[in-house]
């Protein structure tokens, strides 16, 4: 359709054409999505088949010291020279038997039971008491497995290296080429693999404080570690998808309760981004309007609720706004009954995003008026010009320039609400409680819940399972709207 | 990293023992404590008596702030990094044990099972095994009244105490959204908690009796009179707007000191069950100090428990901090009898259900229905609210 067309179609239709073009744009999205997948499959496979096959054709190919290096590690590197490389291969060899032998294999035997026994007691008759024993601990055996796993991948990652150096070597004496010595390895890694010797301490920190802490966490979801089955006491086994099943099925107490808190979380993240948002910008645009006076000093005065750290004002507002508050009681002698602001769940849901915005505008106001006073004051002139009223300048050209400018921003501020902790914590602590949730109220989001289900509950298994669904509507959230933003399809046009 | 190092001092603990070579005798023994923050002074106080008492060892005594109600939380969060010897809310001592974060009380046993309450001991027993030393026996609630607004006759009955009080223009205050007062009156209607064979806590909240406490409660809760809220509330209201309230003994003296001879305490009223009049029921709750099953010095640390919940301990935190004794002998001298509030806690006693048998999922629903009360949400039949609310502390 040409766009002259779009424009003489009544609004419903226009309507219409947008949502259907949406819907195609999301279909061609998954099936874009798709195909990568499978692109990466395919690659994945061929990957591993060339590696299968470089494996044993190397061994044919190589001659005795590269066919040793498929038992010690380094011996490729060692017999030909490279002594430190060599027996760095080695030592970590060395390093891993020890530490399967006298520590990974043990608790990775158990990994597919998560233990078995428990502790034992033996009487000491001299001091009246049981010594205890202790027995199986599944999370130590999850948590040690983990890193056994990894550490196991590293290892047979470096092993492949080592052959592959083997080799290497092999082929460049063949052709006659000196190989590397250990001054060569070093100044390389200060030039062409600087990059490696910059970023392997981080990677090393991400991979041991981020990735495997997250592994473990998301295995849990796959167990029944809950308030019945703590270790050391009792251990917890492996249950597949049952706790998604549990959350997600219709019958059950859970399912109710996550349907619930899951919509409100959504129609809170919405609100909640869209009301600072809107207002935020409404603000700013009065303020920056011609003819206002002191715009300094009214920016001063809204930036200064930015001052009062946010969990301040939070705790002030649950006891401003309680039952017996200060508001209730100014509202008494006013004649009026109190109002039920954190206790009724409907006004209390009110409540909370009304604060909300109290807290958040002052934030979308500044970062909108840096943005307003951007806009190029020839394309009001010219809009004026050509008769467009303030109603037209705003949609045809303040709104667009902030939508694409704001796009990102509004994403993660829409993630952000969605485990908005503080507000919800803070304001209402989730309360009021709801008779048909289990150990959650009605303004709950799924990350207080989860932190209730953690804390209060130890149901760490439906807290696991509850994290990896929030991770996956936050995700799938922000690709689909980034990716069909403005700001996403022409990215390059302000540069 | 912790737990390693844990796992292998315990191991080396371990072989020292058996290979019985240990170290020397003058070895230090480390301990942590954890009580709640208006106790530190006098837990250090205590401890400091306690090695007077040793002179024989060395010790290294240190102290955490964990108040009795989060013990559970925080032992639970990490099992090897909690406190030897920590106090906690009798409860919590299922889910403790399910856990095996508690070990088993054998040194001295005879003797403290003998001296104290047998209430206390079996609200430290668990499947006939003492898990926990008793501190207090004093975590129940009763009710304090102003003496100027209601006589002795009035607060026998809550029906009455709501008369007098709306005549007046008076409120009666109780925390009805929460489940530890909630319960006096299904307990007064004759409900039972118990733990059922699968570990999930059984209940009959909702039987006859049952709905018939619950329209007590509605009525209760929609009466002009009433006033819920935390303690707080109570404090700021008490002798002015509030003129009777249900609450417990660490509230005592402020409210001693707001009535001042108009101070009053007494038993929970009875209250119109259908058509007849039953006594409110209340929960009987203990303090308790437990030692943890992972600690490096079982012995010692035991020793320490048993010297925190002495008689003459026991008598200390009366005197220091108006806690009610669970020690035989100290709960029955002159001074504690003459305490108003531990009096009336006594004489409620009589009508309490042990708490033990009360399990984690028992609190939020009923706080819940709590709350719906409250909020006058009667969308729907109490006894629809009840089966939900049962079936929510039943468990999944």
């Amino acid at each position: 359709m040409q766009y002259i067309d779009y424009v003489t179609l009544p609004w419903y239709k226009k309507i219409v054409v947008r949502l259907t073009k949406a819907a195609k744009n999301l279909g061609h999205n998954f099936v874009a999505l798709i195909s990568k997948i499978g692109k990466f499959l395919i690659s994945a496979f061929t990957g591993i088949v060339g590696g299968i096959k470089y494996f044993f054709s190397t061994f044919w190919k190589g001659d005795i010291r590269t066919k040793l290096s498929y038992l010690f590690m380094g011996s490729g590197c060692l017999l030909r020279g490279q002594i430190v490389r060599g027996l760095a291969f080695l030592a970590l060899q060395m390093f891993y038997i020890v530490y399967m032998v006298s520590f990974g294999w043990g608790q990775l035997k158990l990994f597919p039971t998560l233990g078995t026994a428990t502790k034992k007691e033996i009487w000491d008759e001299v001091n009246q008491i049981y010594l205890y024993e202790q027995g199986d601990n599944s999370m130590l055996i999850l948590l040690f497995s983990v890193l056994t796993i990894a550490i196991s991948i590293v290892m047979f990652y470096l092993y492949f290296r080592n052959i592959r150096m083997a080799y290497e070597n092999q082929q460049l004496l063949k052709a006659g080429k000196k190989l590397n010595t250990i001054v060569d390895d070093a100044r390389e890694f200060l030039d062409k693999k600087l990059h490696v010797t910059f970023l392997s301490l981080p990677t090393l920190g991400v991979i041991f404080f981020t990735a495997l802490p997250l592994i473990f966490m998301i295995l849990i979801a796959f167990t029944n570690y809950d308030k019945n089955h703590q270790p050391p006491g009792s251990l917890f086994t492996w249950v597949g998808l049952e706790n998604f099943r549990n959350i997600l099925s219709g019958r059950d107490v859970l399912a109710t309760t996550f349907k619930g808190v899951l919509a409100w979380t959504i129609i809170w993240a919405i609100f909640a981004t869209f009301s600072n948002y809107i207002l935020g910008m409404l603000l700013a645009l009065m303020i920056n309007k011609k003819g206002i006076k002191f715009k300094s000093m009214w920016r001063t005065i809204f930036v200064i609720t930015i001052a009062v750290p946010q969990f301040v004002t939070l705790l002030l507002m649950s006891r401003l706004l309680d039952d017996r508050g200060a508001v209730n009681i100014l509202l008494g002698y006013l004649g009026m009954g109190p109002v039920k602001f954190l206790t009724d769940a409907a006004i209390a849901r009110v409540t909370v995003i009304v604060v909300n915005i109290w807290v958040g505008v002052p934030y979308t106001m500044l970062i909108t008026t840096g943005i307003l006073m951007n806009i190029p004051a020839e394309l009001y002139e010219s809009a004026r010009i050509d008769g467009a009223g303030p109603y037209k300048t705003f949609t045809k050209i303040t709104l667009p320039y902030m939508l694409f400018v704001t796009t990102p921003y509004l994403i993660t501020q829409f993630v952000s609400n969605i485990n908005n902790f503080n507000v919800i914590f803070l304001l209402s602590g989730g309360n009021p409680l709801a008779l048909d949730y289990y150990q959650a109220g009605k303004t709950d989001l799924l990350v207080t819940w989860l932190y209730k289900l953690t804390v209060n509950y130890q149901d760490y298994n439906l807290a696991s399972t509850i994290g990896i669904m929030i991770f996956v509507i936050s995700a799938a959230a922000s690709l689909i709207v980034y990716n069909s933003s403005s700001s996403a399809k022409k990215e390059g046009m302000f540069q | 990293m912790k737990k390693t190092v844990a796992i292998l001092l315990s191991i080396l603990l371990i072989t020292a023992l058996f290979t019985g070579c240990g170290a020397g005798p003058k070895q230090t023994v480390t301990l942590k404590v954890w009580g709640s923050q208006e106790d530190q002074a006098m837990l250090t106080k205590m401890v400091d008596e306690f090695k007077a008492a040793n002179k024989g060892k060395s010790y290294d005594i240190t102290f955490g702030v964990v108040s009795e109600a989060d013990a559970k939380t925080k032992v639970l969060e990490d099992p090897s990094a909690a406190a030897d010897v920590f106090a906690f809310a009798n409860d919590q001592i299922k889910d403790l044990v399910n856990a095996g974060a508690l070990y088993e009380i054998t040194r001295n046993k005879e003797k403290i099972t003998s001296e104290n309450m047998e209430g206390s001991i079996e609200a430290s027993t668990v499947d006939g095994k003492l898990y926990a030393y008793p501190e207090t026996a004093d975590n129940g609630y009763f009710m304090y009244y102003d003496k100027s607004v209601f006589s002795a006759d009035d607060v026998k009955s809550l029906d009455k105490m709501l008369e007098v009080a709306n005549a007046k223009g008076k409120k009666v205050f109780m925390d009805v959204s929460n489940g530890w007062y909630i319960a006096s009156f299904f307990l007064g209607a004759g409900g039972t908690l118990t733990v059922g064979e699968d570990g999930n806590q059984k209940c009959d909240f909702n039987n006859d009796n049952g709905v018939k406490a619950g329209e007590a409660i509605k009525a209760f809760t929609a009466d002009p009179a009433f006033l819920t809220g935390d303690d707080a509330v109570l404090k700021g209201g008490i002798g002015g707007e509030i003129a009777a309230g249900v609450s417990g003994t660490w509230n005592a003296e402020d409210i001693k000191s707001i009535l001042g001879d108009n101070y009053a305490a007494t038993k929970l009223p009875t209250f119109t069950l259908g058509s007849e009049q039953v006594q409110m029921g209340s929960f009987a709750g203990y303090k308790l100090v437990g030692i943890s099953s992972q600690t490096k010095f079982p012995v010692d640390a035991m020793d320490l428990g048993e010297w925190l919940t002495n008689e003459k301990n026991q008598i200390t935190r009366f005197e220091t901090r108006a806690m009610g004794p669970s020690n035989k002998k100290a709960a029955s001298s002159d001074a504690v009898k003459a305490n108003v509030a531990l009096a009336a806690l006594a004489e409620q006693n009589q009508f309490a259900t042990s708490q033990k048998d009360v399990l984690g999922t028992y609190w939020a629903p009923a706080e819940a229905f709590g709350t719906a009360m409250e909020a006058k949400d009667y969308s729907k039949p109490i006894k629809e609210m009840l089966d939900t609310m049962v079936s929510q502390i039943e468990g999944k």
